[in-house]
């Protein structure tokens, strides 16, 4: 075959151009979690109720010897509260995924020359995006509560990345679920194992004062980890260390995340093969 | 000069199940090209391997002269493919959509914009492009996924089963839009269940049953190949045997619908009173007569044995003779 038939506007894709792409469905997905208070309210809603029975009902804990030193409760559950929030929005970014495979609108993107990988990484980059306004909704709203960020305004930053990051390990491993599975409501009933994953942790009960397994467990958790190098940010003041413990290991888990979803992408357009 | 598509010995498998058995294909440039058949045929199959989406277990595919495995990203900068079922995000708004679909194709937001508005104007929906899709009738919807299609100005558009479900002046609307497309000298692949759309549309048409094409050619002449005219006659279920027996000496019987007798009726339409004297004379109470002129449905039937109108209602052909 020669002389193909050339489309009269016909333009090769390049670096710039699936930057564009990536940012462009970065923006479809932050544009459609916003439509759809459904999906972002929940994600407010809930930590702020689970939030509001802790200090109620055990607000006077923070008295107890071992409890680290805090103005009130509020303050200790900040790091929890985002990280809670996260896990909602991320779960999101696999469910919407599914959905895309499953109305066709997956098979819409593919039938055009976007690169591959755009496609993955817009949907993450959306989802982190998410995670950051997440982040200073809560550092705003606990704020008019009272709660004041040690660590000041490079606390606050450090805050958001996290956020931002811990966005990229639940939106990766969601979007791996929803491309190996294409299921809408695989991701979603992966969503109470993630919060087992955050009430066996420090993020409402400081490890310290735990006993038994479930100190055990917790103190090896890796969300403990997490949330206590950002607690560390909150309560006593800028640590660069223990920030940059939380935000590495949320890191790690990250790559992981996002290699499980490219392998699942992959492996999704192999299927058509 | 290079087809816009071109397939040879293409063939697929699921498992065990072959849905497209060794399928040769020729599109001319410029021509409107019809793919007939029922659910389950292979035409979605045979769409999905062209635009790229699937890859052939067996045989070649070139489209707009790249091969659809080897170059399959040159394929997708060539073409325009609206799917089945229209699959465009609720949550955003026809202009945001066009936006997107622009800049998949390498547009910058600047020219994706005013491409955008002229393809919703267009298509008629400038005052619904604001607004989401959620909001859209099944027939904006099918036209704006028309419009999707065209943002890159492909000069192959492949179309499967644009009308499935729309109303008759959606449809209507809708085939003016791929004539004048056509006119302007787009290629258009439409796949269709329609016996009407492949006539109206099609300058050449592909019948495919079981995963193969079992007739190709002009609507015209696939149906003058046809040639006698159907006559149909309902009679009641006691009267069939009779029925039959009276009208076999007329012409040989030919697949009808549930309920009905069909034969190709010898001689044309100055047989037909002698067909239907010889019933009464025989006693036979006939309750509808109809004689119809060669059809797509009559190509499909002689090709397969069934006819491709309710087929999904009348599985066994042996029933209706």
């Amino acid at each position: 075959m020669t002389a193909a038939v050339i489309p009269r506007h016909r333009v090769e894709i390049g670096a710039s151009q699936a930057i564009a792409q990536a940012r462009l469905l970065a923006r479809r997905s932050v544009v459609g979690t916003l439509r759809q208070p459904q999906v972002w309210l929940p994600g407010f809603l809930f930590p702020i109720f689970i939030a509001a029975v802790n200090t109620s009902t055990m607000g006077r804990s923070t008295g107890i010897p071992g409890f680290p030193d805090v103005d009130s409760l509020l303050d200790f559950l900040l790091p929890a509260s985002i990280t809670q929030s996260v896990l909602f929005g991320g779960l999101s970014a696999g469910s919407d995924t599914a959905t895309d495979i499953q109305t066709g609108f997956f098979d819409r993107l593919l039938a055009s020359p976007v690169s591959r990988t755009s496609i993955l990484v817009g949907r993450l980059m959306g989802a982190s995006v998410t995670g950051a306004v997440q982040a200073m909704v809560f550092i705003v709203l606990y704020g008019i509560f009272g709660v004041r960020v040690a660590g000041g305004l490079p606390a606050i930053a450090l805050l958001i990345i996290f956020a931002m990051v811990l966005a990229l390990v639940i939106g990766g491993f969601a979007a791996m679920l929803a491309l190996r599975t294409g299921s809408a409501e695989a991701v979603q009933n992966v969503f109470p194992l993630t919060f087992i994953g955050l009430f066996i942790s420090s993020a409402f009960f400081p490890t310290a004062l735990m006993t038994g397994i479930y100190r055990s467990i917790a103190t090896r958790n890796p969300v403990t980890w997490m949330i206590d190098g950002m607690r560390h940010q909150v309560i006593t003041g800028l640590d660069w260390s223990e920030a940059g413990k939380a935000i590495l290991v949320a890191a790690g888990l990250a790559v992981l995340a996002i290699a499980g979803a490219n392998a699942a992408l992959r492996a999704r357009l192999r299927q058509a093969s | 000069m290079t087809k816009p598509i071109e397939a040879e010995g293409l063939v697929r498998h699921f498992g065990d199940i072959i849905a497209v058995d060794g399928v040769d294909l020729v599109v001319e440039q410029g021509e409107i090209f019809g793919f007939l058949g029922p659910n389950g045929a292979g035409k979605s199959t045979i769409v999905r391997m062209l635009t790229t989406l699937l890859r052939p277990t067996a045989g070649v595919a070139r489209v707009a002269g790249f091969d659809v495995v080897a170059q399959a990203g040159d394929v997708r900068r060539s073409i325009g493919v609206a799917l089945q079922d229209a699959a465009i995000d609720p949550l955003m708004t026809g202009r945001e959509l066009l936006r997107l679909q622009a800049v998949l194709h390498g547009i910058g937001r600047s020219e994706a914009d005013s491409r955008g508005s002229v393809l919703l104007e267009r298509v008629g929906l400038t005052i619904a492009g604001d607004r989401r899709v959620g909001t859209y009738s099944g027939g904006m919807r099918r036209r704006l996924d028309l419009a999707l299609s065209l943002v890159h100005e492909p000069t192959v558009l492949f179309l499967d089963e644009p009308t499935t479900g729309l109303d008759p002046m959606s449809r209507l609307s809708l085939w003016e839009e791929v004539r004048r497309l056509n006119a302007e000298g787009t290629t258009v692949f439409l796949t269709t269940q329609y016996l009407e759309e492949a006539d109206e549309l099609a300058g050449r048409v592909a019948i495919i049953d079981g995963g193969k094409i079992v007739r190709e050619g002009r609507p015209e002449a696939l149906k003058a190949a046809v040639g006698d005219h159907t006559l149909v006659v309902t009679v009641s279920d006691a009267q069939q045997d009779l029925a039959t027996e009276v009208l076999s000496g007329f012409g040989g019987a030919r697949p009808g619908k549930a309920g009905a007798l069909a034969i190709g009726l010898k001689g044309g339409t100055t047989a037909m009173s002698g067909a239907l004297r010889a019933l009464e004379d025989a006693g036979v109470a006939v309750e509808h007569v109809e004689l119809d002129a060669p059809s797509l449905d009559d190509v499909f039937a002689d090709a397969t044995g069934r006819r491709l109108e309710g087929a999904a209602h009348d599985p066994d052909p042996g029933t209706s003779t």
